[in-house]
C-alpha cells in the first residue's frame, strides 16, 4: 500500500501555478481520488487543472491535507442526520483557521469543490462559531450583511420566534 | 472572485453552518439577520435534524418513526420542534411548582401527564439533576414521580385496550408491568420491542440459513438460540420467588437473563412472531409451554410437511420438543378429567397471561412479607430502585392488572373485579394521590349507579385524597415555649430507633402525641416512661414507610452519608448537608422554622 501511495502528482491552479503533491495527500481530495480511479496511471504525467481555486488557497488545503493524511476516511453514511453533531474543533484545526474571512470563505469554497468533508466541516464550525451568541446586528457587523427586513417584518419574526426566549 | 461577505456563500455550505448552530441561535439571531437566512432557518430538514437529536420519546400521536421514514417535506418539523420546546418548558415551570409547594400537586402532576410520552425527555432529565443542585434530592424524586405516573398512564392504556379486545401483543401486555417498576431506566415498551429486533437480528446473523428451513425447523433455531445464549430460564431453582423474574424487560437486559416459564414462553413467541411463526403460549398449569403451529407459514418442505398439530416447545428448560402425550400424561397425573384436556394444551390469550403474571407477582410479594426482609434468603425483589418501593409498585400493578383483565377471563362478574377496588383506593390514598385521573377514567364509569355503595366509596375517597391535596398545610411555627423547648429534635435530623433500629429521617413533630386514644392504646403509649406528654415525630423509615415515634424512642445519629434514604428522602427534603449532616427542609410550608 505504501508503494502505490507514495507516487507524486501534479495540480495546477487557476493561476497557472503547478504544486507536487505525495498522491496519498492529494486524494484526501475525493474529486481526485475519483479522478484517479477512473484515469488510472495517465493522470500522474500530467498535471490536473484545479479551475476553481487559485495557488494561494490551493496551497493551503494541501497544507491541510498533509497533516491529515493519515486519518481514517470519513465513513459514507446517508444517515448523517440522525448523529448529534460536534462543534468541537481540534486544537491544530483552530490555529489552522485563524485566517482572515476571505482567506476562509475561500477554503471553505475550495474544500467543497474539492470534496473534502472534513476540511468542509472544520470550516463551517469556525463559521458558526463566529456567529454563536452574537445578535442579528452583530452578525451583520462580523459578515458584512445588509438587513432588508422592513420594521413590520421584524416584528413579525420577532412574534414568531418567541418561543425560543428565555423566560 | 472577491468574498467580502458570507452572502457570496452558496446556500448548500450555509445549511451546513446552520446544522452547527442551535435552535436558539438560528432562531432569535441568525434567522433577524436578513431574508435569505431568515428562508435557510427555515428549512425542514434542519428541523428535523433538530427533533432527531434533541428528543427522543414522543408521545405516540406523532407516529414520530413513520414521519422519520416519510419524505421530509411531509412534516411541519419547525413545528414540531416548537412543540416539543414548549412542552418541555412547560415541562419544567410545573415541576418547579411541584417542588416548590405541597398543595395542589394532583392538578400538577396530571398537566404533565397530559403531555403523555413527550414530557418523557425532559423528566428524565430532571431524574438526573445534577449532584449540586440545590434541591437535588427533591427535583429527582418527584421528575421520578411524575414519570413514574405517566408510565402507569401508558400501563393501564394498554391493558385497557386488551380489555375492549384490541389486539395486544403480549410483550406489551407483560412490559407494561416493567412500566410500574421502570422509573428513568431503559426499556419501556418500544424499547422492549427494540431489544427483540436486535436479537432477532443476532439470530439471522449466527443462523444465516434461517429462511431456507421449515417452520419447525426454525422453532427449534430459536429455542436453541435462547438456551445457548442463556435468555431464558433461572440460573437456579432456589430463585424461582425472585421478584425480577416476572420482567420481560428485565429478562431481556440483566446479564444472567432471569425468567419464570410465562416471560420464558413470551421472549420465545416475540422472537418466532418475527420470523412470521404462528407461535403462541400453551396455558399448561404450574407451567406455561410454547407452541408452534407449522401449517400457518408455508413450510418449504411441504413433502415431509407435519400435519396440523402444534409443536410444544418448553424454552425455560429445555430447546427439545416436547411431546403432546407428555403434557396429556402430566395432566392426568394430576387428575384432569380427560374431556378438558383441550383446554389446557390450547393457546391461552394474552389477557389470561397477563393474570397469570399478575398472581405470581402477588404470590412473591405476600412471601415477602412474611419472611421479612432478609437480604440472605428468597425471594429477592432487584428491579430497579429501592425494594420496597418497588414492592408496592408491583404490587399496585398486579392489583390493576386484576381488576381491569379478571373479566375478560372469566366472564363479566362485577363481584370479581369489585374485590379489587378497596385495594387500589388503599393504595391511591396512602402511596398514588396523583392518579385520582386514572381511577376517574377507568373505575369510576363502571360504578356510575348511585345506588351501588362502590359509587359513594369511590368518590369519598377521591374527594378525601382531593381534599387534602388542595388545602395548604398546617403551618407550625416554633413560636411558643413548648414548640421551642419541649420537641427537642428537627426536621432533617436522622436517628436509629432505639428499640427496634432503624434508621429514619424526622419529617415532622407534634408537642404531645397527636393521634387518637386507640392508636395509643394500639401502640401501647402507656408503657413509655413518659407516656403521651412528650414530643412525638412523623419519621420516613428506610423502607418507605412513614411512622409516629415518642422522642424517648429516638436517638439521633450524624451519618457521613445516610444511603439507604438518599431517594426516598426527596419527598420531604432538598438536599443532604453534609457539613451539619442532616437533611434540608422542602416542607418549610409547613414548618418554616426547621
Amino acid at each position: 500500500m505504501a508503494a502505490e501511495k507514495s507516487s507524486i502528482i501534479t495540480l495546477q491552479s487557476n493561476d497557472g501555478v503547478s504544486i507536487d503533491v505525495d498522491r496519498q495527500v492529494a486524494e484526501r481530495s475525493m474529486l481526485i481520488k475519483n479522478m484517479m480511479e477512473d484515469l488510472g496511471d495517465e493522470a500522474i504525467s500530467t498535471a490536473v487543472p484545479i479551475p476553481n481555486v487559485n495557488e494561494s488557497v490551493l496551497k493551503k488545503v494541501i497544507e491541510w491535507c498533509e497533516h491529515h493524511k493519515n486519518d481514517p476516511q470519513p465513513a459514507q453514511d446517508d444517515d448523517s442526520d440522525s448523529r448529534k453533531k460536534t462543534t468541537d474543533i481540534e486544537e491544530w484545526d483552530q490555529k489552522f483557521m485563524q485566517v482572515d474571512q476571505e482567506m476562509l470563505f475561500e477554503i471553505i469554497l475550495a474544500s467543497n469543490y474539492l470534496d473534502i468533508k472534513p476540511l468542509l466541516d472544520v470550516g463551517c464550525k469556525t463559521v458558526a462559531n463566529m456567529i454563536k451568541g452574537k445578535s442579528p446586528e452583530e452578525i451583520r457587523k462580523t459578515f458584512n450583511i445588509t438587513n432588508d427586513f422592513t420594521p413590520e417584518e421584524e416584528e413579525q419574526i420577532r412574534r414568531e420566534n418567541e418561543w425560543a426566549e428565555d423566560r | 472572485m472577491h468574498l467580502a461577505s458570507l452572502n457570496a456563500l452558496p446556500d448548500e455550505i450555509l445549511q451546513i453552518v446552520l446544522f452547527q448552530l442551535s435552535p436558539q441561535d438560528t432562531v432569535l439571531n441568525v434567522q433577524r439577520v436578513s431574508k435569505r437566512f431568515w428562508r435557510l432557518g427555515n428549512e425542514p430538514l434542519l428541523w428535523r435534524y433538530h427533533c432527531r437529536v434533541q428528543f427522543r420519546y414522543w408521545d405516540v400521536k406523532h407516529r414520530i418513526r413513520q414521519k422519520f421514514l416519510g419524505s421530509v417535506g411531509d412534516v411541519d418539523w419547525k413545528m414540531l420542534y416548537i412543540h416539543r420546546k414548549k412542552v418541555d418548558t412547560q415541562t419544567t415551570e410545573i415541576l418547579d411548582s411541584i417542588l416548590e409547594d405541597q398543595a395542589n400537586r394532583i392538578k400538577k402532576f396530571n398537566s404533565i401527564g397530559e403531555f403523555g410520552y413527550d414530557a418523557k425527555d425532559t423528566l428524565l432529565r430532571h431524574c438526573r439533576a445534577n449532584e449540586t443542585a440545590e434541591d437535588v434530592l427533591a427535583r429527582r424524586y418527584y421528575a421520578t414521580a411524575v414519570l413514574d405516573y405517566v408510565h402507569r398512564s401508558e400501563a393501564l392504556a394498554e391493558w385497557s385496550r386488551l380489555a375492549k379486545g384490541e389486539n395486544v401483543s403480549l410483550e406489551r401486555a407483560l412490559g407494561s408491568f416493567d412500566l410500574f417498576v421502570l422509573h428513568d431506566n431503559y426499556g419501556d415498551l418500544l424499547e422492549i420491542g427494540d431489544l427483540f429486533d436486535k436479537l432477532v437480528k443476532r439470530l439471522c446473523n449466527e443462523r444465516p440459513n434461517l429462511d431456507q428451513m421449515s417452520s419447525r425447523g426454525q422453532a427449534f433455531a430459536v429455542a436453541t438460540f435462547l438456551r445457548m445464549h442463556n435468555l431464558t430460564g433461572l440460573d437456579s431453582e432456589s430463585a424461582y420467588r425472585d421478584l425480577q423474574n416476572n420482567y420481560i424487560g428485565i429478562a431481556l437486559q440483566d446479564i444472567h437473563h432471569p425468567s419464570l416459564p410465562l416471560i420464558s414462553v413470551s421472549i420465545f413467541c416475540g422472537l418466532a412472531c418475527r420470523l412470521g411463526l404462528d407461535a403462541r403460549c400453551c396455558g399448561m398449569p404450574n407451567h406455561v409451554h410454547a407452541m408452534v403451529f407449522p401449517e400457518s407459514t408455508q413450510d418449504r418442505n411441504s413433502a415431509n410437511a407435519v400435519g396440523s398439530d402444534p409443536i410444544y416447545l418448553d424454552p425455560y428448560r429445555t430447546d427439545e420438543e416436547i411431546p403432546a402425550v407428555h403434557l396429556l400424561e402430566m395432566l392426568a397425573s394430576w387428575g384432569i378429567e380427560p374431556a378438558n384436556f383441550s383446554r389446557f394444551i390450547g393457546d391461552s390469550s394474552t389477557a389470561s397471561l397477563v393474570l397469570r403474571s399478575s398472581r405470581s407477582i402477588l404470590a412473591t410479594v405476600h412471601e415477602f412479607r412474611e419472611q421479612g426482609a432478609n437480604p440472605n434468603s428468597h425471594p429477592t425483589i432487584r428491579l430497579y430502585a429501592n425494594p420496597f418501593a418497588d414492592m408496592d409498585n408491583a404490587f399496585y400493578s398486579a392489583l390493576w392488572a386484576n381488576y381491569m383483565l379478571t373479566d375478560v377471563v372469566s366472564g363479566p362478574n362485577l363481584s370479581s373485579q369489585r374485590q379489587f377496588i378497596p385495594m387500589i383506593l388503599e393504595r391511591f390514598e396512602r402511596l398514588y394521590p396523583m392518579d385520582a385521573s386514572l381511577i376517574e377514567q377507568y373505575i369510576c364509569p363502571l360504578y356510575n349507579n348511585p345506588s351501588n355503595a362502590e359509587h359513594w366509596e369511590l368518590h369519598e375517597a377521591l374527594r378525601v385524597v382531593k381534599a387534602a391535596d388542595q388545602s395548604p398545610k398546617q403551618l407550625k411555627p416554633r413560636n411558643t415555649r413548648s414548640s421551642r423547648e419541649n420537641v427537642r429534635y428537627q426536621v432533617g435530623q436522622v436517628f436509629r430507633h432505639k428499640r427496634y433500629n432503624y434508621i429514619a429521617v424526622i419529617t415532622g413533630w407534634d408537642i404531645e402525641c397527636g393521634m387518637n386514644s386507640d392508636w395509643m392504646a394500639h401502640n401501647q403509649v402507656h408503657s413509655l416512661s413518659k407516656g403521651r406528654f412528650q414530643s412525638f415525630y412523623h419519621s420516613l423509615v428506610e423502607d418507605t414507610s412513614i411512622r409516629y415515634v415518642a422522642e424517648e424512642n429516638i436517638e439521633i445519629i450524624r451519618p457521613e452519608y445516610p444511603r439507604s434514604l438518599m431517594t426516598l428522602a426527596g419527598r420531604f427534603f432538598k438536599r443532604w448537608d453534609k457539613e451539619k449532616r442532616l437533611f434540608v427542609s422542602n416542607i418549610r410550608d409547613e414548618y418554616p422554622d426547621d
